[in-house]
């Protein structure tokens, strides 16, 4: 009977024991799984405001980068200065005026290397470029006023607009002087033509004398174009 | 255990406002810059997306509707993008610009700040559209080649 009594209690202590190791294993879990909820969700939070603050960096970083970049670009008021007419790094001035072929308005090949011995205009242009028409009517002149003495001057239609536009606003401007249409390679070879007008005046012994950019303050600078021409025509010997 | 899964739960939005958006939403260019921000927009219903542009001083574009049809307009175009339907753009007017060397000139021009609307039909969430402000540019001077500026535009419908 005693012997009954004591295994019906050693029983019931057994099952409180597997109660008690349930309970505290499921606390044990329960614990751990909201450790590592908090950790996780305190990581991606962190994360999140991390990225946020990246985020603002980078838009700071691209406006201070694109602050920067504007910067670099000539001031028209530097380019029109200078003792040369104009401000800019001369890329070509002094050295050989780069060759090229290429064909005008009526489809005719023009190159640079027939016209040795002459002193040249190479004037890039485009009809988009309000600057350039208002140098345009200024060359046409001097075309009249010093072709007789050897001048050539030769307009480069920096546009892809098209051979009829180009035709149309030469014609509107009254220029007579041959327009050619630009490739790649004259661009790239005249340093890329990364604005417009850009005027190289080559001598008659196939030099660039001088390379300008852009009008020369308010007036435009007419008066500075034609004194340019007159020290291209003494230019370059003979 | 539930109450660990709602607060994960809770938490996503949080997650989501800072994390999902990527980065650099701003891409340089020389003469005009896009002025990346964080816009709102209603979901469902169609909404304006206010896109600012800010020229470089000295410096103006074409305005979307030149005076001369040889002048390069502004423009800006957005790629659609699942769950955003895009509508075609309107521009603020242009400002009258007389060059000093020709006072008969005169040109439709944007300089300073100008701002593009967008119209915009996005379901709720964040969104983010590739798109190009294409623009020529001009000083008082000289002009340069028509340029093509990336634009990323970031924006939440709710």
């Amino acid at each position: 009977m005693l012997a009954e009594q004591r295994c019906a209690v050693g029983d019931r202590l057994d099952v409180y024991r597997k109660r008690m190791n349930d309970v505290g294993s499921s606390w044990k879990r329960s614990a751990l799984v909201m450790v590592t909820l908090i950790v996780g969700v305190t990581l991606l939070i962190w994360a999140g405001v991390r990225n946020g603050r990246d985020r603002k960096l980078a838009m700071q970083r691209a406006q201070d980068q694109q602050n920067s970049q504007a910067a670099l670009i000539p001031d028209a008021a530097t380019r029109a200065g200078g003792d040369s007419g104009n401000g800019i790094t001369p890329q070509l001035q002094g050295k050989a005026a780069p060759e090229f072929s290429l064909v005008d308005l009526s489809g005719k090949k023009v190159t640079l290397a027939e016209l040795k011995g002459k002193p040249v205009i190479v004037n890039f242009w485009a009809t988009w470029c309000a600057p350039c028409k208002i140098e345009m009517p200024w060359f046409e002149e001097f075309n009249k006023k010093y072709s007789s003495q050897g001048l050539v001057i030769l307009g480069i239609a920096a546009d892809p607009i098209g051979k009829s536009a180009i035709s149309k606003t030469a014609e509107k401007l009254g220029v007579t002087y041959p327009i050619l249409l630009v490739d790649d390679k004259v661009e790239a070879a005249y340093g890329g033509i990364n604005y417009l007008p850009q005027t190289f005046y080559v001598d008659k012994s196939g030099k660039v004398m001088l390379e300008t950019a852009g009008l020369n303050g308010d007036s435009g600078g007419k008066d500075e174009i034609e004194a340019n021409i007159k020290k291209l025509m003494n230019a370059g010997g003979q | 255990m539930k109450l660990a899964v709602l607060v994960l739960l809770a938490a996503l939005p949080v997650v989501q406002e800072f994390g999902s958006l990527d980065p650099t939403p701003v891409r340089t260019h020389q003469f005009v810059a896009y002025q990346s921000e964080q816009l709102v927009v209603k979901a469902g219903k169609t909404a304006m997306l206010e896109l600012r542009f800010h020229v470089e001083d000295g410096y103006h574009v074409n305005s979307h509707l030149p005076k001369s049809e040889l002048q390069i307009p502004t423009k800006v175009e957005l790629v659609a993008e699942n769950g955003v339907k895009v509508s075609t753009a309107s521009y603020p007017a242009g400002n009258l610009y007389v060059p000093s060397f020709d006072p008969n000139e005169k040109l439709d021009v944007y300089s300073g700040q100008f701002t593009v609307s967008v119209p915009v039909l996005a379901s709720a969430g964040n969104h983010e559209l590739k798109g190009t402000l294409k623009y020529q540019a001009c000083d008082r001077a000289a002009c340069y080649p028509a340029k093509t500026l990336p634009i990323t535009v970031i924006f939440t419908a709710k």
